[in-house]
């Protein structure tokens, strides 16, 4: 009996995957485990296996294709087998997205003209030539237009519409779009001492992400360091009765973090959204906290629900399983969202200052730096210390420069009394 | 309608009887005798050779068609051959009496004539008159394949010879050393050095052509007459019968010398030649399809003269001569037309294909009895004149002739054809003259009766505001305003003054003004051969304005109502568009034609048929609806030496100038035709207009802004043919929409095919496809129901809203829906 091999939907959120690579082609044999083919998402990228074995059948989709979630990607089965009857879904499916446009659309159309009809018909979008460029040049989200040309057809005027809301197309599949139009028309280079590399569309999307982020904010950083020893200290304790106590390998940047979710709270400027399009600020009740994670395939931002409601064991134990799904590729693009505050250690790699680049629509970061040992006085002598660096970096148009630095002040107060906080 | 003819009652209600002269009928009876004595041995032997070499030339198309070799030459030919084997004394006996100056026109069925009179006039021309021509003929490029042949070494006349039969069978096998590089072919063959004019394919076609040519030779007092040469079943045709009338008209001779300095009150010079050889095609003329019964009495139905008419022996070369020597007398004498009925017959099919099934056996035996060329070989022997070797000398020279003549035109070297593949804008690039020629003869004086400045029209031109607006904002009264009519008029009258042989003429033209009074003012100041009332003659009006541009003459030419362009099919799509080109810009046609494009009228007083005009290559169409833009665009026209089909509204010939606010120059200017222009600027949307619409145009520009806050931009089409798109290709950029609209109706309008060129050269850029938007598909209602027909204000704005961007708020008037359309179209309307 044949099987269907559709393109996983991978959280809520996501409507359709790129296929990154298909390993197998029809005619090919494949055993239960196999890697079929590779996806990505605009966050993360992942392995589709084989769950029997069988022979390829039929193969549905080309290498950088945008496929929708659910739809089929392969056939797996017996050489000969009739697998017509599993794919009528082709059709069925698809609509199914673009029914809730139709909905609307033909209800505004109404609104607009008497004479239009709907702006997608037989799943063909109908749009004009001027309208569509204009919306390849400035990336607006076609699919959010509401058509009110003739007969439902969306036209220059719809366009700047979405525009004006601020509607554009998600980075992933602008670069994906990019990206099919660079195949198309193969450029011929003499032969040169360097390689050119597409550049991958995670990368694509940190690098909008980054940009915008520091195109559009007012970010400033204020550096400043505290006395390590309390949680040093607490860290061997644990370290040295972890098995016993059933524990975590709760590590410093977790200390940290777990400092930054007791005491973020009382600062919610930092533990906010700026909305740009509604001029809104938004402020949570709780601490959802990124956590920054380098991958092989790049910056990653894992978050943690509630951090703020967990133990030290709990966030680390989250946070430990959050970084490795991570790490791996496999994470869901929902456990990459949402967060409201986050942290980004470089102190690991023996960095002692730097600039953390902020996550928007978050207002705040903070960097964790390595410890250094410095010196103080302590009733009238030198006495040396060991120093953990942490660089905040902050929206000043969403907070002032004070309550960032009081913020900074409280959780350097926190970390130092670290005993004090566990017990809050 | 002239003041200085009384129609008097009591004269015109008297009894009384109409009488009339005999028509003679075959009357020639000299003797060998007789004939020896007035044109030698030589000559008579000449006659002969002259009518062998047609036969001759005749069966060796015969031979190609049918067996696609000659004498050894082998070659296909799948192009027309219409034979004159059979008729070849008559074409002979015509050419005979003829000089240079002497033009004739032909038919499809004109070999024959083109060779008779090419060796009549190498037989007038004295040798170096001969070479020069040939000479500069193509650049020598038909001289250099005949030259130098071993034959016809050191005689020019021999050289003459082979050049005009060469010239004449590379045309036909459509080379490019044939009189018309091939571009003509067998029925459009001519050589206007030798006086030759062209052949026509259309039935009748060149009459009017024929006529034109006489007109000119008049108007313009230069030497010679025409002969029109065509067959009988042309006097079945509108046009052939409405040539005869207007060459004959009363006009001619009664006023045109009442405003003449020394009185010259001359008729037409023309002589209508039927070769009546009783077959048209396959419709016998005589007994089935005509009802003359003898053509000759044709003569006595058009004029008191009779037209001079008279059936001749055409067979008889001597007894043709003899007539047409008698005819072109009463031509020089002044008293033209002249009608001949010139019985002739041929032997073969109308053309190759036609197997005779419409007569015996026996009638083509007994007409060859009757043969030409034997008869007046035997009368030749008979009296003693000449042997019977002699004859067959001259029979094996022409075989040898016609064989080297055969063989060179049909070799691909020798004479190559138009290389489209490494030339492939040579025929592209003769559609059109495009030269600018502001007079047509120099250092003549154009004839006038005063002096310009004295002119009354002139004079209370002088005094209207060239603005329709004072300086602040308000309009002048109408009575105050230079309007269409004016800028029309002061563009014509100034070319009067500069181009000594430009005319004009149409229904209604001279007294009248014109039925809408541009012309008024012309009258006082132009004698009647410059400026005259055509009969309600349409076909001849379009068809003589061709023949007299021909002969090197500009005229102006009014069709009274676009409708009526459909009398004058043949002369304006076949004749006018096609000559410059079909004679690869060896002829140019500086005709414009003044088309009124009329409303109020009804069904057929109302149509704008621009889109017919710009169909068929070679016309150049404008279609102006303001003062500023008649007057340059005239002006552009009249210097130009191409076909212009100026169309005017009857709308606008009252509107003062809206757009330009300078006023219209006095001086004399030109725009560029195929120009637009933007009338209104915008950036929302484009309305491009073609004719009287314009103004409707910017109503809806006005209310769309105030109303809609939408800024519409409006560009007038101005021309049609040719059209430079970059205008609006520039709106629609910026616009992204735009609107077609013109009074036509809808269905393969202009508007249509500029709307689909638009499509094509913006695609990218366009919000909409570009829309066209004209009149509904139907008969034109009365005045008060054509709001329902004619795009209004309104109908622009619905299509905008329909097609192009639905405006919120806005109600469309009328149904302009797809749904609609397609129904529509499903039924026809």
């Amino acid at each position: 009996m044949a099987s269907l091999v559709i393109m996983p939907r991978q959280g809520q959120s996501v409507e359709s995957c790129i296929v990154s690579e298909m390993k197998v082609k029809v005619g090919d044999n494949v055993a239960e485990g196999d890697i079929l083919f590779t996806y990505e998402t605009d966050k993360s990228s992942f392995e589709e296996k084989a769950k029997e074995s069988g022979t390829v059948l039929a193969v549905f989709c080309a290498d950088g294709e945008d496929v929708p979630c659910l739809d089929p990607v392969c056939v797996i089965g017996n050489p000969g087998e009739d697998y017509s009857s599993l794919i009528p879904g082709k059709e069925g499916a698809e609509p199914e997205s673009i029914k809730v446009e139709v909905t609307v659309a033909s209800e505004k159309q109404a609104e607009a003209s008497q004479t239009g009809n709907i702006g997608v018909i037989e799943e063909r979008l109908k749009i004009s030539p001027r309208a569509r460029h204009l919306a390849e040049r400035t990336d607006a989200d076609i699919s959010k237009a509401v058509p009110t040309g003739p007969n439902g057809r969306i036209i220059e005027r719809d366009i700047n519409a979405l525009l004006d809301k601020g509607l554009t197309l998600s980075s992933a599949e602008v670069a994906a779009e990019k990206t099919a139009e660079t195949v198309a028309t193969p450029v011929a280079v003499p032969e040169a001492e360097y390689e050119d590399v597409k550049i991958p569309n995670i990368r694509k999307v940190i690098a909008k992400s980054m940009h915008d982020s520091l195109s559009n904010m007012a970010q400033l950083t204020l550096n400043t360091t505290f006395d390590a020893t309390q949680i040093q200290a607490y860290r061997a304790a644990l370290k040295d009765n972890a098995e016993s106590l059933g524990l975590a390998n709760i590590t410093l940047n977790d200390m940290v973090c777990f400092g930054v979710a007791k005491t973020i709270l009382n600062f919610k400027d930092l533990n906010a959204h700026w909305l740009d399009d509604t001029q809104m600020m938004r402020y949570f009740k709780h601490c959802n906290l990124g956590v920054a994670v380098d991958t092989p395939r790049g910056l990653l931002v894992v978050t943690v629900p509630k951090a703020d409601t967990l133990s030290l064991n709990e966030f680390s134990e989250a946070a430990k399983q959050l970084v490795s799904e991570a790490q791996s590729g496999s994470i869901s693009p929902d456990k990459l969202k949402g967060a409201t505050f986050t942290v980004s250690n470089l102190g690991s790699l023996g960095v002692e200052s730097f600039t953390p680049v902020i996550n928007p629509p978050q207002t705040g970061i903070l960097g964790v730096n390595t410890i250094t040992r410095r010196v103080k006085v302590v009733d009238g002598k030198d006495v040396f210390y060991n120093a953990m660096g942490l660089s905040l970096t902050f929206d000043h148009r969403a907070i002032d420069g004070a309550p960032a630095a009081k913020f900074l002040k409280e959780l350097v107060k926190n970390l130092e009394n670290f005993n004090l906080l566990l017990a809050k | 309608m002239p003041k200085s003819q009384f129609i008097d009652p009591r004269e015109v209600l008297k009894p009384g009887k109409i009488q009339f002269k005999d028509i003679q009928v075959n009357q020639y009876n000299k003797t060998i005798e007789e004939e020896v004595k007035i044109y030698g041995k030589e000559t008579l032997m000449r006659i002969y050779r002259d009518m062998v070499a047609i036969r001759e030339f005749e069966t060796m198309l015969n031979l190609i068609k049918t067996q696609n070799a000659y004498n050894g030459i082998e070659y296909s030919y799948p192009g027309p051959a219409h034979l004159s084997y059979g008729q070849e004394a008559s074409a002979v006996g015509m050419a005979y009496a003829l000089d240079i100056n002497d033009f004739t026109f032909g038919t499809h069925r004109s070999h024959g004539e083109i060779i008779a009179k090419g060796l009549s006039a190498i037989e007038k021309l004295d040798d170096e008159e001969i070479y020069e021509i040939m000479k500069n003929f193509l650049g020598g490029k038909t001289l250099a394949v005949v030259e130098g042949k071993e034959e016809n070494k050191g005689c020019v006349k021999d050289l003459a010879f082979d050049f005009l039969l060469y010239g004449a069978l590379a045309e036909i096998f459509g080379r490019e050393t044939g009189f018309s590089k091939g571009l003509g072919g067998s029925m459009h063959a001519f050589f206007l050095p030798f006086g030759i004019y062209p052949n026509n394919a259309i039935v009748g076609g060149g009459v009017p052509a024929a006529t034109g040519a006489a007109l000119y030779k008049r108007v313009n007092r230069k030497p010679g007459i025409i002969v029109a040469n065509f067959g009988d079943g042309a006097t079945g045709r509108g046009p052939v019968l409405e040539s005869f009338n207007f060459s004959a008209m009363d006009q001619i001779k009664k006023l045109w010398h009442t405003t003449e300095k020394d009185g010259y009150n001359a008729g037409l010079p023309i002589i209508f030649n039927v070769y009546n050889n009783f077959y048209a095609m396959g419709g016998q003329t005589y007994g089935e399809t005509m009802a003359w019964d003898m053509l000759a009495r044709i003569g006595a139905g058009v004029n008191p003269e009779q037209m001079h008419s008279e059936r001749v022996n055409g067979l008889n070369p001597l007894a043709l001569i003899d007539a047409f020597q008698r005819k072109k007398k009463i031509l020089l004498d002044g008293d033209g037309p002249v009608l001949l009925d010139t019985i002739t017959y041929r032997y073969s099919g109308h053309s190759p294909s036609d197997s005779s099934t419409y007569r015996t056996e026996e009638e083509i035996e007994a007409w060859r009895n009757f043969d030409s060329i034997e008869n007046y070989k035997n009368r030749l022997i008979d009296g003693g004149i000449a042997e019977e070797s002699e004859f067959e000398a001259i029979q094996e020279a022409i075989s040898k002739r016609m064989t080297k003549i055969c063989r060179l035109s049909t070799d691909d070297d020798i004479s190559p054809r138009i290389d489209l593949e490494r030339n492939p804008d040579t025929i592209a690039s003769i559609m059109f003259s495009n030269e600018h020629k502001e007079i047509m003869e120099e250092g003549r004086e154009p004839d006038v009766l005063i002096p310009m400045e004295e002119n009354p029209r002139v004079k209370k031109i002088a005094e209207l505001n060239r603005y329709a607006y004072d300086e602040k904002g308000a309009k002048y009264p109408a009575l105050r305003t230079y309007n269409v009519r004016d800028a029309l008029f002061e563009a014509i009258i100034d070319k009067f003054y500069k181009d000594p042989t430009l005319i004009a003429y149409g229904e209604d033209n001279r007294d009248w003004g014109g039925a809408y009074a541009v012309y008024r003012g012309l009258t006082e100041c132009l004698p009647y051969h410059r400026f005259f009332n055509a009969p309600i003659s349409e076909s001849a009006i379009v068809g003589t304005a061709v023949g007299y541009a021909m002969c090197g003459g500009r005229a102006i030419v009014e069709i009274m109502y676009a409708d009526f362009l459909a009398c004058s099919g043949d002369e304006l799509f076949n004749q006018l568009a096609k000559w410059q080109s079909m004679s690869a810009g060896l002829l140019k046609m500086p005709v414009i034609v003044r088309v009124s494009v009329g409303s109020k009228y009804g069904a057929q007083h109302s149509q704008d048929w621009t889109a017919l005009c710009a169909h068929i290559p070679g016309l150049k169409v404008v279609f102006p609806s303001t003062p500023y833009d008649c007057k340059g665009l005239m002006t552009a026209a009249l210097n130009g030496t191409d076909p212009v089909i100026f169309f005017e509204s009857q709308r606008v010939y009252g509107y003062g100038e809206q757009f330009h606010k300078e006023g219209v120059p006095k001086e004399s200017y030109e725009i560029t035709i195929g120009e637009p222009d933007v009338k209104l600027e915008g950036k929302d949307v484009t309305i491009l207009t073609i004719g009287a619409v314009l103004y409707r145009a910017i109503e809806a520009a006005k209310t769309l802004k105030e109303k809609y806050g939408i800024e519409a931009e409006v560009i007038d089409s101005r021309s049609i043919v040719p059209f430079n798109y970059e205008k609006v290709i520039e709106s629609v950029k910026k616009t992204g929409k735009i609107v077609v609209v013109g009074d036509a109706c809808e269905r393969n309008s202009v508007m249509k095919d500029m709307a689909a060129n638009i499509n094509e050269l913006a695609f990218d850029y366009l919000d909409a496809p570009a829309v066209a938007l004209g009149s509904r598909n139907w008969i034109t209602p009365a005045y008060e129901l054509e709001k329902y027909f004619f795009p209004q204000a309104t109908t622009i704005i619905d299509a905008i809203h329909e097609k192009l961007m639905p405006i919120p708020g806005y109600t469309p008037t009328y149904n302009l829906t797809d749904l609609e359309k397609a129904d529509r179209s499903k039924k026809g309307v």
